[in-house]
């Protein structure tokens, strides 16, 4: 288990257990290899708070986040030596929402090879990884002497995410990759993440508000609902089994249109369909 | 996060708190002016009981007002010592030979120990450096024998270095009481308000007092909002690999590069997008507008002056006089 | 005569790609209209040239019948406001009731006049019990609903919404949405500049962009029942309006099934 969360809660400082707690006794493990996790709730659920406590930027206010062997708890500090946090976060890469903000070099290269660098990557190496890394996102070496300012909005976050990649994390964590994006933007954008995927069979974890995205890419969903985790399991579970209303979330559209077609036609269809060419025949079939 | 409209501000209800800002304005500098036309000491101390009796008025706790000092506690210390070392004028109050000797260097360094390890534990934190300050001094003029002498100085202090001592620092603690005083029970917006009427006489040298108080207005607007943002910044930047808390001179100035140069991307588009924003809400710069929030000067705002410049006109005579 | 005409419009930021083509539409009074198009394809540079913070090359542009150029720009921002993408950069105000205020504070309003409008205007948009928060310790959707209420406040009632959803999350898109079907409902002119499908199909009338030209400009209705144009335009189309399409090429008639799809199509 790469990254394990023991009855953890959080509350944000100033705050009292009683009056804002961000996180309360979360309980949940991760591995580093093969999982495509979407993490999903309402705004101010905790999604952010929990991927924070992942690499480390955060340290719980009770119980304990073990990342690759290091247990992670309130008085981490105070127990003596001071413990390194800061390597894990070449292990768990995080990327935050909007990333093109923190471009700030003068040529995407430089920029890309930042963060390797900072975690003891030689000059050449990074190089390298950069060559690699911008094909990877879907660029053309030609960028990489670019200046990062000088970009659409959508490469920019493509070169953003290049400079996480190229710390070669295990664990890969995107909070809201896809905000702002055009529909044509966001499809790229996952695709660009399964593909990933697949190549290094890591695992990856995306926070989302879009439900199509959900059913679409993800093998294990997380909900976070008022600070806890409700729900831990399939997508299909989670869209077919469960009152989602509760947790002010919505089905995704094709599981949407599958149920009114049921109600209004009076039909039920027997397997939830995954996408909507399994509608098409699912539907051919009843009429 | 904190709001802006607090930053020192403390909401309240006495006479200060109704008082108009431009009023609140004029009387700090009034009092400012009279604090430095005192030549007295009993006048100075005088003007020390007002501007306690007005704390008191104003409902404004002693406690707020020392951590007022805090910051320039070193600037007091510094003039303090300053004026004690030397006038030499005056009685002689103190005549001390302070001698450093091989041996009691080491009660020295003893001493200097202690207090670094325990000053963790005490309260006032002042306090306990110069009392470990005055001991070191008893140390070094009391305890000379056994051992070589390695440093010798002697330590005067006559009556008058003293008084003008304490003189100067009753007049800084004057003026920066008075200031904490304005700025505990005055808004930032209201300050800005005043701040506005009171600098129009300066557009006779071109400097247009309405364009200052928007610029502040939409500063103090912003600075919650870029606190938020240089915070998200720092996590992403820290997500990289920088070690904010560590680091080498070098890798100081790439942390805060990393940190500077995204903020003043998302400053520049913010600037392009709010005066678009601005534009076409129509705002015209150097044009006319009514205004949501108006001063109104009450009676208090003009008898409060009036003491005040009261204070002022009588403590230049007496300075004149005598 | 319609209540804002453009005729012709051309606009480059760069010498030799042009961002708009030979644009023309008209907009009547009290319509919501969805100007559709992707990144890219000309849509906020036509809004910023209506809202005159852009000059034409070339072209016409009427609003409520006055010919926008740099003498009449500010008579022409008096007729229409906009709400901007990003709520932060368009909060001017220190607190919800100064950022109302501000369109008003610039049109020289008295101040009576001021106080009953911001209390009117906000409890329209469910502010009324935040006029002394300030704005980082506003939601964004909250943020553009303060925005709405500036602009009602000023009297205007031609409100440009310049992809103001897209930077929210997916309630605070929602309540936006139910708020503009208010406002039209109210009687106020609406022009929401869009990549959202989902968003578009609310308005009355459709104007799809492609980089830089009018590819299409109709009811909505009968763009959507366009096959061959929505194609063509390369935008996403609906769940809904595919499996409708799906169905009509593999001959499969079943009306009740069509008017459910074509039902689900327009309302989500």
């Amino acid at each position: 288990m790469a990254i394990k969360f023991e009855q953890v809660g959080y509350d944000y400082p100033g705050f009292n257990k009683e009056s804002y707690s961000a996180l309360s006794d979360i309980n949940v493990e991760i591995n580093d290899k093969g999982e495509f996790i979407t993490l999903i709730g309402e705004t101010g659920s905790g999604k952010s708070t929990l991927v924070q406590h992942m690499n480390a930027l955060i340290k719980p206010t009770r119980g304990s986040v073990t990342v690759y062997g290091i247990k992670i708890e309130k008085d981490i500090n105070k127990k003596g030596k001071k413990v390194k946090l800061n390597p894990l976060r070449q292990k768990v890469g995080l990327v935050f929402q909007f990333p093109e903000y923190q471009l700030f070099e003068e040529t995407v290269e430089r920029d890309i090879i930042f963060g390797p660098k900072n975690f003891g990557v030689s000059e050449e190496d990074a190089k390298i990884r950069a060559k690699e890394v911008i094909k990877l996102v879907g660029l053309d070496e030609s960028y990489l002497q670019r200046s990062p300012f000088n970009l659409s909005g959508g490469e920019k976050k493509r070169v953003s995410i290049a400079g996480i990649l190229a710390m070669e994390p295990d664990i890969l964590v995107l909070d809201e990759p896809t905000s702002g994006l055009d529909p044509k933007g966001r499809d790229d954008l996952l695709k660009l993440f399964t593909d990933i995927h697949e190549k290094l069979n890591n695992t990856v974890i995306i926070i989302t508000h879009d439900m199509n995205t959900v059913y679409q890419y993800s093998s294990r969903v997380l909900v976070m609902n008022k600070s806890e985790l409700v729900f831990d399991g399939s997508a299909i579970d989670l869209f077919t089994k469960e009152n989602i209303q509760k947790w002010n979330l919505d089905l995704p559209e094709i599981l949407q249109i599958t149920k009114q077609l049921e109600e209004k036609l009076g039909i039920k269809i027997q397997k939830a369909p995954r996408d909507i060419d399994e509608l098409f025949h699912q539907l051919k079939e009843v009429l | 996060m904190k709001s802006i409209i607090i930053g020192q501000y403390l909401p309240g209800t006495s006479l200060l708190y109704r008082m108009d800002p431009r009023s609140k304005l004029y009387i700090l500098f009034i009092l400012m002016v009279t604090a430095f036309t005192i030549q007295e000491f009993p006048v100075m101390v005088g003007l020390l009981v007002v501007v306690l009796l007005s704390l008191q008025i104003g409902g404004i706790s002693i406690k707020r007002v020392i951590r007022g000092l805090k910051p320039v506690l070193v600037l007091l210390m510094f003039t303090f010592s300053f004026q004690i070392m030397f006038i030499k004028t005056g009685p002689q109050l103190v005549d001390e030979t302070l001698i450093l000797t091989s041996y009691n260097i080491l009660l020295v360094v003893g001493i200097v120990v202690f207090w670094y390890m325990t000053k963790k534990y005490v309260p006032s934190k002042f306090l306990y450096f110069l009392l470990t300050v005055v001991g070191i001094i008893v140390l070094l003029s009391t305890v000379h024998t056994p051992g070589a002498n390695l440093l010798q100085t002697n330590l005067t202090i006559y009556t008058d270095g003293v008084m003008n001592a304490v003189f100067i620092m009753t007049r800084l603690i004057i003026i920066i009481t008075l200031s904490t005083m304005l700025t505990l029970t005055t808004k930032p917006t209201d300050l800005n308000l005043g701040l506005e009427q009171m600098l129009k006489p300066l557009k006779y040298i071109k400097v247009n007092s309405e364009d200052i108080a928007m610029i502040i207005s939409l500063a103090l607007r912003y600075i919650p909002t870029l606190l938020d943002e240089a915070n998200k910044i720092m996590l992403a930047q820290a997500s990289r690999g920088v070690d904010f808390s560590e680091g080498k001179m070098k890798d100081k100035v790439m942390q805060i590069i990393s940190l500077l140069v995204p903020m003043f991307i998302i400053s520049f588009k913010r600037s392009d997008d709010l005066a678009n924003a601005m534009e076409t809400r129509n705002f015209v710069p150097r044009q006319k507008r009514t205004r949501l929030h108006v001063l109104t000067w009450h009676t208090i705002d003009t008898v409060m002056i009036t003491i005040s410049l009261l204070l002022m006109s009588s403590s230049i005579a007496w300075a004149i006089i005598s | 005569m319609s209540l804002i005409e453009i005729k012709n419009l051309s606009f480059s930021y760069l010498e030799d790609s042009p961002t708009l083509q030979n644009v023309s539409l008209s907009i009547q009074k009290g319509e919501w209209v969805s100007i559709l198009g992707h990144n890219g394809s000309g849509k906020s540079t036509l809004s910023k040239l209506i809202i005159g913070l852009l000059k034409a090359d070339e072209g016409e542009i009427i609003v409520d019948g006055v010919t926008l150029t740099e003498e009449t720009v500010n008579e022409v921002r008096k007729k229409i406001g906009i709400v901007f993408q990003n709520p932060d950069n368009q909060f001017v105000g220190v607190t919800v009731e100064d950022d109302i205020a501000f369109g008003m504070e610039n049109l020289c309003f008295e101040r009576s006049d001021m106080l009953s409008k911001i209390v009117e205007y906000a409890t329209k948009v469910n502010m009324a019990d935040y006029l002394k928060k300030e704005p980082h310790a506003l939601s964004g959707g909250q943020k553009q609903r303060v925005a709405i209420a500036g602009i009602l406040a000023m009297n205007t009632d031609i409100i440009i919404f310049d992809e103001a959803t897209s930077m929210l999350d997916p309630k605070g898109r929602d309540q936006m949405m139910e708020y503009i079907k208010s406002l039209k409902d109210q009687g106020v002119t609406i022009i929401t500049i869009t990549h959202d499908m989902k968003e578009a199909i609310l308005s009355d009338k459709i104007i799809i962009l492609k980089e830089g030209e009018v590819l299409a400009s109709g009811e909505t209705k009968t763009i959507m029942n366009d096959k061959v144009l929505l194609n063509k335009s390369n935008l996403e189309l609906l769940l809904p309006l595919k499996l409708l399409y799906m169905m009509d090429e593999a001959n499969i008639k079943n009306e009740k099934v069509h008017d459910i799809l074509w039902q689900l199509s327009l309302n989500k």
